[in-house]
């Protein structure tokens, strides 16, 4: 099992996938917080306060985006990666067909598709669980809107901080300037609730 | 007595990962292998033209092969080597 992980960490390297991977990861992990965020507001705004209607809603999104990102991130990574070792067997005049360049080519497409399918699934989940105590009775739906709404907040700072970190920007205003982004969109959606049908 | 090789010297051409460093330990822990110089002799956009120098007690060429052409080399020839009488 430890040899298995090694091995497959080894093909990751090769591959040279953490750059991407990190990439599909923060945008992925974005779009989900945001989705959710639009749903709750949304969903408040319209009278549609019950916690089962939040995470039927919620629930769906959450798996629609987690195979959606799966599939079109394996899909997508897996032709650039053909693409590439096409290139590596024309410059290296030989098949490599057992070589740990095809098997590296391999892991990439699956590890992109995990980091794309996991991220907005992760995201859309987290700001779930205080409707699921709304649902046992432990807090109100209102209190459910807000503690959801604050993890939300919560996740897009520390979203942006890692950006920061990566970057070696300073996290707090990285972090900052992601929870401008999110209650931009909950502005938004309070604004198109409030236009006459 | 059957003859060992005893040195081989490699003429390799090779992507540019894995790095040196690591092809020559993947060679280095074959059975008969006791040390394993690489440098390098060429580099462009996609491989690298690389020299290996292979000192052992008994080095198996089809081991040497196989484990390049796991990490994605081709052997372009073999320059040296050198062969002795397998000693009791």
């Amino acid at each position: 099992m430890l040899e298995a992980i090694r091995r497959f960490r080894s093909h990751l390297k090769i591959s040279g996938v953490s750059g991407i991977s990190r990439r599909y990861f923060v945008m992925n992990f974005f779009d989900g917080a945001m989705t959710m965020l639009g749903v709750i507001v949304g969903a408040h705004t319209t009278g549609a306060s019950d916690p089962r209607i939040v995470i039927g809603a919620g629930l769906g999104a959450t798996v629609a985006m987690g195979m959606s990102g799966f599939s079109g991130a394996y899909l997508t990574e897996r032709a650039e990666r053909m693409r590439r070792l096409k290139g590596l067997k024309k410059a290296m005049l030989s098949d490599m067909r057992s070589s740990v360049h095809a098997k590296a080519a391999h892991a990439a497409s699956l590890w992109a598709a995990f980091v794309d399918g996991i991220s907005p699934a992760l995201a859309a989940a987290i700001p779930m669980t205080p409707y699921a105590l709304s649902l046992l009775h432990v807090i109100s739906p209102e209190q459910a809107l807000l503690a959801s709404v604050a993890l939300i907040m919560t996740t897009l700072f520390g979203l942006g901080a890692f950006l920061g970190r990566i970057s070696k920007e300073n996290v707090l205003i990285s972090g900052l300037r992601m929870i401008i982004v999110g209650a931009a969109t909950a502005f938004i959606v309070l604004v198109l609730r409030a236009i006459p049908a | 007595m059957n003859p060992t090789i005893k040195k081989m010297v490699l003429d390799v051409l090779k992507p540019h990962e894995p790095p040196i460093y690591e092809l020559a330990s993947k060679l280095a822990s074959l059975r008969g292998i006791d040390h394993v110089s690489i440098s390098l002799a060429e580099i462009d956009q996609s491989t690298e033209s690389i020299k290996i120098s292979i000192d052992g007690s008994d080095i198996n060429t089809d081991s040497v092969k196989h484990s390049l052409e796991e990490l994605g080399a081709v052997i372009h020839s073999v320059d040296e080597v050198a062969v002795a009488k397998r000693t009791k």
